[in-house]
């Protein structure tokens, strides 16, 4: 079997370029698609120790995680839809009229 | 579109270097940490267990039961796609046939029309 | 009798009730709640009879805690509770016969002239009388500020009633401040007595002034007198108390605002004279009496000062042209008597001037009162003059109450006054400081004389001298029926203790003493006296007859030879202001001994300075330091929220970067990277 540490660091990886993503870009899509790659490096992790401990647990939440993100996408999407129709643009920042 | 994507190098990408530090972070920690060998789950099929799991039946691969988990998760859903239109729908407008003219309006419309046609 | 300790808390809880009356339905009365008033204070007045009636046959003092304000045991608990034994039933009975007389006096002094705002004044009136009933049914020093404090507050209402008029409030806040002053003083004493004793009740084994007895012989444990000697320490506070007797008794220094009083309605000035505020604070002295006769140095100033005022005020009053000012006088005088006496030792000697006067003083301010109706509201004697054939009553109830107030004999003030000086003077023989306090005494009857029958000859004697007086305007039934109560009252009450008398027939009439003489273990005259003996060194003295009777004599020699005086100066057709042969004296007396001056000056230029430094104090450095918090945290804030860009790419690398900077210190410590 292939070590839990490889796993970890897939994830690790996957995480990481999710964040990569969201520390760099300015496109709210892009935004979504990031969040998308750090939910799933969490569920790479899930799945991981699921079977490093033998315990079926850890598979079914990757299973709710997927279905929470979907709904969390769809959210995610009618605000990016309100975002563009009050700044007219998908750049995360030029909302900062709420800031102070 | 006639260009092709390109690399956008810049100053923009400073930031990043704090994904990076965090992955070398993560990986020095993991790299370093030593696991047992890996208990797996023996004979019997994973998929069929997780089904049996999710609605409260004993499967081939024991396991906790998730029923309530799995009906929450399902309001979650629909909770989220109401919010979605919510969200989407134009502020006192009755969608897309209330025809207002303008192009953020249209492209509104045509969104929700397409979550409407989910359901 | 136990039915009557019963109904002890209406005694006090009718009048309140009166009040609320008053106060919320009184415009809707027929006479403006005067009738509510009336019907209080004469139920008041029956149930104290029955009360009075019980402790006579009873004879034990009524001890009963009514409500517990805050029960906490340690170190001290509050409560509300009533006292009944022989002192306070006494002045039940006076106050409650007052204020139902004063009630029916207003009726013609309030009603009959047409007042405006007889609803409030009935309703400062019960209030007025709820308060000195519930004061003197206190069962301990705490209740009693409480209510002291409520009488200086209806009487700041009832002297301010004419508030549209300048006089009237003014003198409100005077007599509210002045008497505020001293009530700063009984505050803290009452403190000093809690945090002392733990107890403020008057009476019962557990009481301060048994407590601060057995702490003086030693016997008592737990006693913090906060490292002063137990002698010392009870004199400071007894003084503290004192604070508050001497500015609501009006005496030196803390007079001043009584003369101004007189601006409130004249059956108030009655009320407030012989029964409730000013009474107060004799009142108070005479129901601690067994603390106060531990510290010879406390009564040895509760006496000069007494003496002193006595004399004072009394000079005063000889050249005021208004009759109510003259009272007014007369009474910080008599309060001032009343002092001397309870410092001298003479318990039953202050008691009981202090029951003629509130019979003599009452009667005279309602007389005056009657006087001033006549007048059409004019105050000043010299427009006066032959008011004696036109308002009959009113002139020999007067002078029954005038006779009594100088004291002549068989009036009630001779037998009170006389006792006073005589106990004076028995104390004098040992001690320089009482024989001067005698003396200023004994000087104050000549000019209590020469007062009291200047008034009575300026007013109702002579020729008129002014068109009113030749026709006053006359007045009903409700103004003369106070008065001729009153007026009999004045002339009999004196023979409840006729000491000169019993001394010279050896006949048991001193029924004031003998009532004093029973009642609860701690509370009578025989164990003050023993108190007194011990503690203050007043041992007893030997009155031979003929002391007693020269005492009497010489006090009714000078009191005829003030009315002489008056008489020869005054009681002629056309009398003369003979105050102008006075000189510079005439100012200095018609001035107040620049008294009021002095205080002016001394809140003015002294207290409104300090003030200000207190101010600057403040302003400058406990507001300047909180302003200085303040706009430092605003100019950190300020730069502190430029941290917020409001764009997402900052604040996630702010939490990646966090994040890092934790894995990487939990991981050193943890010996992750090894």
């Amino acid at each position: 079997m292939v070590p839990s540490q490889y796993y970890l660091v897939l994830s690790a990886a996957v995480f990481c370029i999710g964040l990569f993503g969201i520390l760099t870009r300015r496109n709210a899509l892009v935004f979504l698609m990031s969040v998308e790659l750090m939910l799933n490096a969490a569920n790479i992790n899930l799945v991981a120790f699921s079977v490093q401990n033998g315990n079926l647990t850890g598979q079914v939440f990757s299973l709710f995680t997927i279905a929470t993100a979907a709904a969390e996408v769809a959210v995610g999407i009618g605000i990016i839809l309100v975002l563009y129709r009050n700044f007219n643009d998908v750049d995360v920042t030029t909302a900062t009229t709420m800031r102070w | 579109m006639t260009t092709r994507p390109r690399l956008k190098l810049g100053s923009h990408l400073l930031p990043g270097l704090a994904a990076v530090a965090l992955f070398v972070v993560m990986a020095a920690a993991f790299l370093s940490a030593q696991f047992p060998a890996p208990q797996g789950f023996g004979s019997g099929s994973i998929t069929a267990s997780i089904g049996y799991a999710i609605f409260d039946l004993s499967g081939p691969i024991t396991s906790e039961y998730f029923l309530v988990a799995f009906e929450i998760m399902g309001v979650l859903l629909v909770a989220a796609l109401v919010g979605a239109v919510m969200l989407a729908r134009e502020e006192g407008g009755l969608g897309p046939l209330s025809g207002s003219g303008s192009r953020d309006v249209r492209a509104d419309g045509a969104i929700e029309t397409e979550t409407e046609s989910d359901h | 009798m136990v039915g009557a300790f019963e109904f002890a808390p209406a005694i006090a809880a009718l009048p309140f009730v009166s009040f609320l009356v008053a106060l919320f339905v009184g415009r809707f009365m027929p006479k403006k709640g005067a009738l509510a008033g009336i019907t209080a204070t004469g139920g008041s007045l029956l149930l104290s009879l029955w009360v009075y009636l019980a402790v006579l046959t009873s004879g034990d003092p009524h001890v009963e805690i009514v409500h517990t304000l805050i029960g906490v045991t340690d170190p001290f608990s509050l409560e509300l509770g009533i006292l009944i034994d022989q002192l306070s039933a006494l002045m039940l009975l006076i106050v409650s016969l007052i204020s139902f007389l004063v009630f029916v006096f207003s009726l013609g002094y309030m009603n009959d002239e047409g007042e405006t705002g007889l609803p409030r004044y009935y309703a400062g009136l019960s209030l007025f009388s709820f308060s000195m009933l519930a004061f003197v049914m206190a069962s301990n020093l705490f209740m009693a500020f409480m209510f002291f404090e409520l009488v200086g507050l209806c009487s700041y209402l009832l002297i301010g009633f004419w508030f549209r008029a300048d006089a009237p409030p003014s003198a409100a806040k005077k007599a509210f401040l002045v008497t505020r002053f001293g009530d700063y003083f009984f505050l803290i004493g009452v403190v000093g007595v809690l945090g002392t004793f733990g107890t403020a009740a008057f009476a019962g084994d557990g009481s301060f002034p048994v407590l601060a007895e057995q702490a003086l012989a030693g016997e008592a444990a737990g006693i913090n007198t906060f490292g002063f000697d137990p002698q010392t320490w009870f004199t400071i506070l007894g003084l503290l108390v004192l604070g508050g007797v001497m500015g609501k008794s009006a005496q030196f220094p803390l007079h001043t605002w009584l003369p101004d009083a007189m601006e409130g309605p004249t059956p108030v000035s009655a009320l407030i004279h012989a029964a409730t505020m000013v009474a107060a604070g004799v009142y108070l002295v005479a129901r601690m009496y067994g603390f106060y006769a531990l510290s010879p140095t406390a009564l040895a100033i509760i006496a000069f000062v007494g003496g002193f005022t006595a004399l004072f005020a009394a000079t005063m009053g000889v050249v005021k042209r208004e009759i109510k000012q003259v009272l007014a006088y007369s009474t910080i005088s008599q309060y001032g008597y009343m002092m001397l006496a309870l410092g001298v030792g003479g318990y039953v000697a202050g008691v009981f001037h202090l029951t003629t006067h509130a019979m003599f003083k009452a009667l005279l301010f309602l007389g005056a009162g009657a006087v001033i109706v006549a007048m059409h509201h004019n105050e000043d004697m010299w427009k006066m003059g032959g008011l004696k054939e036109r308002l009959p009553v009113t002139y020999y109830t007067f002078l029954a109450g005038s006779l009594a107030l100088a004291g002549i004999i068989p009036f009630a003030g001779f037998w009170s006054k006389d006792e006073v000086l005589f106990e004076a003077l028995l104390r004098g023989m040992d001690n320089p400081i009482f024989l001067v306090a005698y003396a200023m005494g004994l000087i104050g009857v000549f000019f209590t004389g020469l007062y009291t029958f200047r008034m009575v000859f300026l007013t109702f004697h002579g020729e008129p001298r002014t068109t009113i007086a030749e026709d006053p305007h006359h007045f009903g039934w409700n103004m003369k029926f106070p008065m001729v109560v009153l007026g009999v009252l004045a002339t009999v009450v004196g023979l409840i203790n006729m000491t000169p008398v019993a001394e010279l027939t050896g006949a048991h009439i001193e029924f004031l003493h003998i009532w004093f003489e029973h009642g609860g273990e701690t509370l009578t005259v025989e164990h003050y006296g023993a108190l007194l003996e011990q503690w203050a060194g007043y041992g007893a003295v030997d009155a031979s007859t003929a002391l007693v009777l020269g005492s009497g004599a010489v006090s009714l020699l000078l009191a005829l030879a003030g009315a002489g005086a008056a008489h020869v100066l005054y009681n002629v057709p056309d009398p003369d202001e003979h105050t102008d042969k006075l000189g510079s004296i005439k100012t200095v007396l018609f001035n107040n001994y620049y008294q009021d001056e002095y205080q002016v000056w001394l809140a003015e230029g002294l207290t409104a300075n300090v003030a200000r430094g207190a101010d600057t104090f403040d302003q400058g450095i406990i507001d300047g330091a909180v302003n200085g918090v303040s706009s430092v945290s605003l100019f950190l804030g300020d730069r502190a929220r430029r941290l917020q860009t409001g764009v997402v790419t900052n604040y996630a690398a702010l939490l990646t970067l966090g994040l890092v900077v934790l894995l990487v210190a939990v991981g050193i410590l943890g010996g992750w990277f090894v």
